[in-house]
């Protein structure tokens, strides 16, 4: 062949030859041709090549069994189960007559639906029937098994038939899953309260024993260091604070303003030329007064406690706050009044 | 000598390779039109459309050589953006009042246009030229100052490579639905059934990946070493950088923030798109555009979609990439940041602007010391315009919505689908109808409670 053989040709001849292999096998009378589907289905009881084969087998009979009822999947039959529920409600079935042979009263999942193997073709029970027997036993109101109602969607997978496990005699399907079950609960409980433990012992790292911090009172000179209508910026990287000498409310105060925009928390900058503190971050802009009046700061900025120490020097607490949306700045504490 | 020159000598020469790559790729259009594109009549002889990108490409060419030749005397150096020009882009965006209405309804617009015109956009000529356009742009751009300190940041060249794959990948999507639609409409078998891209894992799609992984390495080697880092100095909670920029891809979540509160911005919002997003394949009824380009077929969906990822998205990151500077003022792209550029924002709370503005009198006070029922109550008495519009954009318009314009959405959706999103785009068409709001009336807040960090 001159050029490359592409992806296509590759895969049809692929689906070619399972077909052709197929054939040569013995074909069982259950391999009908799939009928009116697209992709060509390999014959049942037969390996599949390829992860398409197996899709396209799987589709072939998905079509089918929309339509009418599809051979049952048991292993015997020879057919491939359409999905894994089927697979598991097949083997259930089997299993549960199999382990207890005794139990003639039990829901006799496995003799409604046990005929697969001696019945023709075509007259076996789908695995709907199979199930809708079984549960029609076990608990009518429940069953209402996937209406036939769109008939573009293929009916919902039945749930296994799980009902009748609370009534049954200790079994040892039963005795293998607790077996199986409860490491699983205890390796989960204990992963649960460790990492619990974790998480309460991370939330311990909030409260330091030891916290390195400037202390939260510190004095800043005597008030005639802050000459009327100026900005100190000269605490602002030590201790994040302005000191402000203003006329606010008709009076000549001064007051500690926070470096923190009630916005989002960034650092604003005191602009001299423009008389306001700006926010870099999204705008926001104060008056000397610490009051908000452009971008998206929502209240003014804060201040923090000012006091003449007895050794006339100003005093700053930065522990206690004022917020003048609060009407804390009527108090005393935060503003020291100059005369 | 000018400490901030338009142009050097390594501007003009790397400008040269600019053109000298141009110039390539247009020798290759060249060759592309001349065996597809066919002739033309022009003054009676058949002249094949290639020669004039021939001419175009040899015109790069030239201007190549000349950047290469005259990188020796820069300030002599002729080809640079107009002053006029630069002038005037600066006016109208820098304009504080003007320039970001201006960028915002520039990028609506050309949002609508893309839609309305896809069939146009997507002749690969057309998509061309809108490339050639926008490199040369960018080209003469550079030679101005102010333009090269912000694009050429290391930080924002991955920005500008975006913009151009955002704008590639936009113009794919188009051609490929378009073909698609086309296709419907003829009745023809879509674009992705007639070539099927099946391939093998092993070995073309293992081996496409390892030549994708390799060239990725290599591209984020080459830009290792050419771009530094953008490092800065050693964090400091007493100093904010000037302008301080969020990374590249939040600088829309950082413009949201410039209207609406933080926890609004910060935490509800962005937990919306993404639960929204998420909740997309709840919401959608519409079983077409499975597996296939198309537009028409899902014209609802992809515009919407697209309206939250360009405007709102894409066009914010522009905005705060290229266009917020110092004190996050608004400035020109080739205008100088100022620090001390005046822009008067003073902005006004609803309630403000009902209780002073409209009924002439004094806000309604709240009185800090009482208790929260009573302020509760004299909140509501200050702020009930606010809480009334507000209210009645979320709850009263969504039944609206059902009852008039999305009367079929609601049936097919059923009530509690439709709720969500109704509620989504609603949450989503917030941000520009604050955005203009802000602009045009200096709207701060509708409803402002500072004293409960509640803000709306
Ligand atoms: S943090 Fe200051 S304006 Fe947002």
């Amino acid at each position: 062949m001159a050029d490359k053989p592409s992806t296509d040709d590759i895969l049809a001849k692929l689906r070619k030859e399972a077909q052709g292999g197929g054939g040569g096998d013995e074909t069982p009378a259950s391999a009908q041709p799939a009928a009116e589907t697209r992709a060509p289905a390999p014959p049942a009881g037969e390996t599949p090549t390829s992860t398409n084969d197996i899709m396209a087998a799987l589709r072939a009979q998905g079509g089918k069994a929309a339509s009418e009822p599809s051979p049952a999947p048991a292993a015997r039959t020879g057919e491939t189960p359409k999905s894994t529920n089927d697979i598991m409600a097949a083997l259930r079935a089997q299993s549960g007559k199999g382990a207890s042979p005794a139990a003639e009263s039990k829901p006799a999942a496995p003799k409604k639906a046990g005929a697969p193997a001696s019945l023709p073709d075509g007259e076996k029970p789908s695995v709907e029937e199979m199930l809708k027997g079984l549960r029609g036993e076990a608990k009518a109101a429940d069953t209402a098994p996937a209406k036939p109602a769109k008939p573009t969607m293929p009916p919902l997978p039945t749930k296994p038939p799980v009902a009748s496990k609370k009534k049954e005699p200790e079994t040892r399907r039963n005795f293998l899953i607790a077996l199986v079950a409860t490491p699983f609960a205890l390796a989960w409980t204990a992963f649960t309260a460790s990492a619990g433990a974790f998480t309460l012992g991370l939330a311990r790292f909030m409260m330091p024993n030891v916290l390195v911090e400037p202390p939260s009172t510190f004095k800043v000179g005597p008030p005639s260091d802050y000459p009327p209508g100026t900005v100190s910026t000269k605490w602002k990287a030590q201790f994040a604070v302005w000191l402000v000498h203003a006329e606010y409310e008709g009076k000549s105060l001064i007051y500690a303003l926070s470096t923190v925009c009630t916005h989002l928390g960034c650092t604003p900058n005191w602009l001299e030329g423009e008389q306001k503190f700006k926010c870099p971050c999204h705008g926001s802009g104060f008056y000397i007064n610490g009051i908000n009046f452009e971008g998206p700061a929502p209240r003014p900025l804060e201040r923090h406690a000012i006091r003449v120490a007895p050794d006339g020097m100003l005093e700053v607490d930065k522990s206690r706050k004022f917020q003048q949306e609060l009407g804390q700045w009527e108090d005393g504490n935060s503003k020291v009044e100059v005369v | 000598m000018d400490p901030h020159p338009d142009l050097t000598s390594g501007v003009v020469f790397g400008l040269g390779w600019f053109y000298l790559i141009l110039f390539a790729m247009n020798a290759c259009w060249v060759v592309r039109s001349y065996k597809q594109d066919g002739e033309m009549h022009l003054f009676g002889i058949e002249v094949p459309k290639a020669s004039f990108w021939a001419l175009y490409a040899a015109l790069l060419g030239m201007v190549s050589i000349a950047h290469f030749t005259g990188s020796s005397q820069p300030d002599a150096f002729l080809i640079r953006m107009p002053e006029i020009f630069k002038d005037y882009a600066d006016l109208t965006i820098g304009n504080s009042k003007l320039g970001p209405v201006l960028f915002f309804a520039g990028s609506i617009v050309g949002f609508v246009l893309m839609i309305v015109l896809r069939e146009i956009l997507v002749v690969p000529t057309v998509g061309w030229v809108l490339l050639n356009g926008s490199l040369l742009l960018l080209g003469l751009s550079m030679t101005d100052y102010d333009f090269r300190q912000i694009v050429a940041k290391p930080d924002n060249v991955p920005i500008v490579a975006m913009l151009f794959i955002v704008g590639y990948t936009t113009w794919l999507y188009f051609a490929r639905a378009v073909d698609n639609d086309r296709r419907v409409k003829e009745g023809r078998p879509l674009y992705e059934e007639e070539h099927q891209e099946k391939i093998l894992v092993w070995p073309d799609l293992v081996y496409s990946e390892l030549v994708c992984m390799l060239v990725i390495t290599a591209v984020l080697v080459a830009w290792g070493i050419a771009l530094d880092a953008p490092l800065e100095e050693p964090a400091n909670a007493a100093k904010t950088p000037n302008p301080s920029k969020a990374p590249w891809y939040f600088l829309g979540l950082q413009e949201m923030l410039v209207y609406y509160d933080p926890w609004l911005a910060g935490v509800v919002f962005p937990s919306v798109i993404l639960g929204g997003l998420m909740a997309i394949p709840y919401i959608d009824y519409n079983k077409k555009g499975n597996g296939y380009y198309c537009f028409e077929d899902r014209w609802f969906a992809v515009s919407t979609f697209l309206f939250g990822f360009l405007p709102l998205w894409v066009a914010m990151i522009i905005l705060g990439t290229f266009l917020r500077g110092p004190n996050w003022n608004i400035f020109g792209f080739y205008e100088y940041w100022d620090v001390h550029k005046l822009e008067v924002l003073n902005n006004v709370n609803l309630s403000e602007y009902f209780w002073l503005t409209l009924m002439g009198g004094a806000m309604p006070k709240v009185d800090p010391s009482a208790g929260a029922a009573t302020q509760a109550v004299q909140i509501l008495v200050r702020e009930w315009l606010g809480i009334v519009l507000t209210l009645g954009y979320l709850v009263v318009l969504p039944p609206v919505m059902a009852a008039t314009v999305c009367r079929r959405m609601f049936h097919r959706m059923g009530f509690l689908r439709f709720m969500v999103f109704s509620n989504l785009m609603l949450l989503m068409l917030a941000l520009p109808i604050k955005m203009v709001l802000r602009w045009a009336f200096n709207l701060k807040y509708i409803v402002a409670v500072p004293e409960w960090f509640f803000n709306i």
